[in-house]
């Protein structure tokens, strides 16, 4: 298909752009392949470059013969465009439905792109299984890494080399696949170097409501315990939506079959409930009437920030395991690839300093997420704007990132990235030009030749000029492990990605400058001291006069 | 009266302290006329608790007799008894710090909860600690009070055209909880003055808060006008607000209170500036809630803030009941109007309420820091204080007797000033550059307001505190805090001058829970402070490396 077809009217003179909190600008407007691009021609205003697949839904409006389309963008952002010419209106509108709509993955813009950049360090190399493992070989030599799923065939969520209990070999874990939902049998996402203790993550049971069970599962996760030791299993859903599972053939590790292991029931939502807490959030958050009742009582009944709570509780819980208990951890909840993930991930922030740092944070989301299965591009396909029906989107992932936030806000020192960093992600997650979150598992990343033929967001992101701006100039680094408060008290609405829009930044985003320009200053002004303070010793070895007073 | 009547056990050794964000501790606890004084007993950590009793907002105390034996008090041999029983002490303090004491012995428990309860509601002002408050570093025969209202006017050159101040209230006759001298249209007599004082409610005449530079425009603020039931007017009240808008063809009436309080408000002899009789002035209803129902709101949302059944809903729907962000919505968004007025419409405005001491004052500030620059650096805040609250009369006595957690009948408390300095702080958190004192400013004011070493904050107007020789015997806060080696701690290290009217917004979606202060003695506010602390540290370091660059090289 040729996307020339879907264009009827490439480009309109005198459309007037409105933007929230920025001048007005009046201009050319282009649609390519891609892009919504937007430009005045004159050098001192900035140009409009929107990726067709950050648009989230538009909306037409006529008064008379002229036209606006109104954009909402899938980062939350609304803008308006007034179009002179009833067809060119309707024309430009149809173009950009069908071209932000596109199902087929081969025809996106990281397919397309080509950086302009020059690549210091390619960000597919980064991050690579066989690399993390030599970490981990050199501190335990109890785990090892396993090829049973070279080809995707034993779990095709899984990436293909996994760490597992160095006794455990493959045709254990084959059998183990069988038994658990997905074939996602339990691995090991951290080690905790402190005390050896480890978590692992997994999909359900397969036990179905007649109780089958499988010796070589319960083989594989006893061989991650200490002698006389018991472990945790934290199951994210409640007690009774994991019974249930059982009618549809899950299920829960049974007190009986695995008497060595407590299992811990909490409640984090899931897929629709979540994306519709999203909807409802942001529609409060677009409110406009002046009320504070009005905008409290929204921002409950949206109930994100119980999400937030729930899962930010969970992953602490997980944490407290192992590191205050000094006990193993499973995690599981139904699939494994979602609300699993959040906590998981959200545990290693709590305990691991590397994952505070930026290449350590690049490397969790690499491993936590995308190798681990997480279907980014089923849930983000849509966001909050969209009007056609919901199918598998859920913003699994952006809560995780607003999770990170609270700690961050809570810890303002312990990070090595700020908070552009985490608005950064969010952003490329929903429409990129990287291929880094396109495909729902390592075996479609793998038939897409992603690594071939698109570009990673990380070797767009590590180089110094980026680097320089997701920085976090207060950052010393803090090895100790990192308590989040979560009393709801505590926690806070993420004005950074949710009231981005309709809020002027420019004073905070001044401050911010003022602070890094203070603390670079400060650094020059040391170093400067240091070396007269050598100067000044040199001159009182060499002139004894100046000894005398 | 002794302070000593009132301490039966003055000392207690072997109590331990538990406090908010620190490790329990074991120490002696003393109580003195003023304080409270615990000191650890480790001698390499030696930590130290100092508390004026007058923080106290509320006392709890549980006892129990381990041994099981009740009604054994004041018996022969009861020492004995008595070892084996303990009592704790809750502790509710006003600047919303919680502390707890376990004392072993319930005589000595019992002896030192009744000191603490006689001795943190004294309301004998000049027995209050300030008058005893003597720091080698400070002499009482410094100058008391930053600025008074004659120097004001004297270095206010543009005003002297058409503006004079008056001293028709030398002696408080006219007003009493006016200064002895105000700044008045320059065509209106004293006796016009003392005719429209019996006009308004409490002798507040509309007088001069706030000269705009820029346009020449001013804000007035008075009380209400007795106009009553049958439609009483006064001339000299109506001469007086057509001077002030002289020359321009209106001005602005911004009343505190909704068109329906106001007729309400005639039945009980006061009223509002009717159209026939001023016929300049165009009002502008915004209804503020006050008194009574801001004291609910707070003691709603501290409770709020205290709730720990880590529940979200519970806690949102908590903090919209206390309604505690609507009132610091409408304030802003109020003071936003008066400054709108002003400096984009081009005219003058009078704002009042009812009495004119609380709401009027809270606007009339809020509008001064939106427009004027020159109140936003740490001195000129400060000043700004002492104009508008200190001097003209905002009844802090009244206002501030209790907190959030005293169990006694509310009289006329009522957090007006806590409300002003919350919406600074939003203020502060939208422009982060533009105000050059700090947060750590705002949470001293907030504490100090309720319990002091300073006479700032004592009594309810200036004629009390002439009367009891506060500015003779006491020493002034706003002084202390401008000293080099307090003002440090409250500059704000990002501040740049704006020249600017910085607007705040009033969406609610753009207005925070305090947190520094509604949550300050919680796990997550500590680390907050540290960054605070860290850029602090940071921006002194950058200043001494500075100096000692020059000197090196020099």
């Amino acid at each position: 298909m040729e996307f020339a077809e879907l264009i009827k009217t490439p480009r309109v003179d005198g459309v007037v752009l409105h933007r929230p909190f920025m001048p007005t600008v009046e201009g050319t407007l282009c649609l390519t392949g891609h892009h919504l691009i937007l430009s005045s021609r004159q050098d001192n205003t900035e140009e409009l470059w929107l990726l067709h697949s950050n648009i989230d839904s538009i909306e037409k409006r006529f008064v008379g013969s002229l036209g606006s389309i109104i954009v909402k963008c899938k980062d939350l952002r609304v803008i308006q465009l007034d179009i002179p010419g009833m067809e060119e209106c309707l024309n430009i509108a149809s173009s950009v439905e069908a071209l932000s709509t596109l199902d087929s993955v081969s025809l996106m813009y990281p397919f397309f792109y080509r950086p302009m950049f020059e690549v210091i360090e390619d960000g597919w190399n980064l991050f690579l299984p066989q690399d993390t493992f030599k970490d981990l070989e050199s501190m335990t030599d109890e785990w090892r890494l396993s090829e049973v799923n070279k080809d995707f065939s034993l779990c095709p969520t899984y990436p293909p080399l996994v760490a597992v209990p160095k006794h455990i070999d493959d045709d254990v874990l084959k059998k183990v696949a069988t038994f658990r939902h997905g074939g996602r049998f339990p691995v090991l996402s951290y080690y905790h170097k402190k005390n050896g203790m480890v978590m692992m993550r997994a999909g359900q049971p397969l036990t179905g409501t007649n109780g089958r069970r499988c010796k070589e599962d319960e083989k594989l996760i006893n061989a991650t315990l200490r002698p006389g030791k018991r472990g945790y299993i934290i199951d994210t859903r409640t007690i009774n939506v994991a019974q249930q599972a059982k009618a549809r053939g899950g299920g829960i590790e049974s007190e009986g079959n695995y008497p060595q292991w407590r299992r811990i029931h909490k409640g984090i939502e899931r897929y629709n409930v979540l994306q519709e807490s999203l909807i409802k959030l942001v529609e409060a958050c677009n409110d406009q009437s002046h009320s504070m009742d009005r905008w409290l009582s929204k921002l409950e009944a949206s109930n994100w920030q119980t999400h937030v709570k729930e899962i930010l509780t969970t992953a602490c819980l997980a944490a407290q395991c192992i590191d205050r208990e000094g006990a193993s951890v499973l995690v599981h909840g139904t699939e494994g690839t979602d609300s699993t993930l959040q906590v998981t991930s959200l545990a290693q922030i709590i305990l691991d300093p590397t994952c505070r740092t930026i290449k350590g944070f690049q490397g969790l989301v690499e491993r936590e997420w995308l190798q681990a299965g997480h279907p980014f591009q089923q849930r983000c396909a849509q966001s909050a704007y969209s009007n056609s029906k919901p199918r598998q989107e859920a913003p699994v992932f952006l809560l995780f990132l607003d999770c990170v936030w609270q700690i961050l806000r809570q810890f303002p020192c312990s990070f090595e990235f700020n908070e552009a960093f985490l608005v950064l992600l969010f952003e490329h997650t929903y429409a990129s030009q990287f291929g880094t979150f396109l495909g729902n598992s390592a075996a479609e990343k793998t038939r897409l030749c992603l690594r071939e033929k698109t570009v990673s967001l990380w070797s767009w992101v590590n180089r110094p000029q980026e680097l320089e701006r997701l920085t976090n100039p207060l950052y010393e680094a803090n090895s100790l492990v990192i308590w989040p408060s979560v009393a709801p008290q505590s926690l806070l609405l993420w004005e950074g990605v949710f009231l981005r829009w309709n809020r002027s930044s420019k004073c905070l985003d001044e401050a911010y400058d003022e602070m890094v320009h203070i603390i670079e200053y400060n650094k020059e002004l040391q170093t400067k001291v240091n070396s007269l303070r050598r100067q000044l010793a040199q001159l009182e070895t060499e002139d004894p006069l100046l000894r005398t007073p | 009266m002794e302070f000593s009547e009132h301490i039966k056990t003055a000392n207690v050794e072997d109590v331990e302290l538990r406090q908010p964000l620190q490790p329990p501790s074991r120490g002696t606890l003393c109580i003195t006329g003023h304080h409270l004084l615990f000191s650890d007993r480790e001698a390499d950590t030696s930590r130290h608790l100092l508390l004026l009793l007058r923080n106290i907002d509320a006392i709890e105390k549980s006892v129990e007799n381990l041994l099981g034996y009740p009604g054994f008090l004041s018996k022969a041999g009861h020492s004995e008894r008595m070892t084996g029983s303990s009592g704790t002490i809750t502790i509710k303090c006003k600047d919303l710090r919680v502390l707890q004491f376990d004392i072993p012995g319930m005589e000595q428990c019992l002896n030192i909860a009744h000191s603490i309860e006689t001795l943190s509601c004294l309301d004998n002002v000049s027995e209050m600690y300030p008058f005893f408050y003597r720091p080698t570093e400070l002499r009482l025969q410094y100058h008391w009070g930053l600025l008074a209202p004659e120097q004001h006017y004297n270095q206010t050159k543009e005003l002297h055209k058409r503006w004079r101040l008056s001293s028709v209230n030398q002696d408080y006759s006219v007003c009493s909880s006016y200064p002895p001298a105000v700044i008045v249209p320059k065509s209106i007599s004293d006796e016009t003055l003392k005719k429209a004082a019996k006009f308004r409610q409490g002798g507040r005449f509309p007088v001069l808060c706030y000269y705009h530079r820029k346009n020449g425009m001013v804000i007035m603020r008075s009380s209400q006008p007795l106009v009553g039931a049958n439609r009483k007017r006064c001339k000299e009240d109506e001469l007086l607000l057509q001077a002030v808008i002289d020359g321009s063809d209106k001005g602005y009436i911004i009343d505190t209170r909704s068109s329906q309080q106001v007729q309400q408000a005639r039945m009980t002899g006061g009223g509002f500036e009717s159209k026939s009789c001023y016929s300049g002035w165009k009002r502008l209803h915004k209804q503020m809630e006050r008194g009574k129902a801001l004291q609910e709101s707070l003691i709603k949302l501290v409770e709020a803030c205290g709730d720990e059944s880590q529940n979200m809903d519970r806690w949102l729907s908590k903090l919209e009941n206390s309604k505690w962000l609507s009132h610091v919505q409408t304030a802003l968004s109020t003071a936003g109007l008066l400054a709108e007025c002003v400096e984009r419409d081009g005219h003058s405005a009078l704002v009042h309420g009812y009495e004119g001491t609380d709401c009027s004052l809270l606007i009339s500030t809020l509008a001064q820091l939106i427009m004027d620059p020159s109140c936003r650096t740490l001195e000129g805040f400060l000043s700004l204080l002492e104009r508008e609250w200190i001097q003209a009369g905002h009844p802090f006595q009244q206002r501030c007797a209790h907190s959030a957690y005293s169990h006694t009948r509310l009289q006329q408390e009522s957090p007006v000033f806590l409300l002003l300095l919350d919406c600074v702080w939003q203020l502060w958190r939208q422009f982060p550059l533009a105000l050059g004192f700090s947060e750590a400013l705002l949470l001293r004011l907030a504490t100090e307001v309720y319990a002091s070493d300073y006479g700032t904050f004592l009594c309810n107007s200036d004629q009390e505190r002439c009367a009891l020789g506060v500015k003779d015997a006491t020493h002034c806060l706003f002084q202390a805090l401008l000293k080099p080696t307090e003002r440090e701690v409250y500059l704000n290290p990002l501040y740049e001058l704006n020249q600017l009217a910085i607007w705040p917004s009033v969406h609610p979606q753009s207005l925070q829970l305090w947190r520094g202060f509604f949550l300050r003695w919680t796990q997550q506010a500590r680390h907050l402070e540290e960054v605070q602390q860290e850029i602090r540290n940071m921006v002194n370091e950058w200043v001494r490396v500075t100096q000692s660059d020059a000197t090196t090289i020099q």
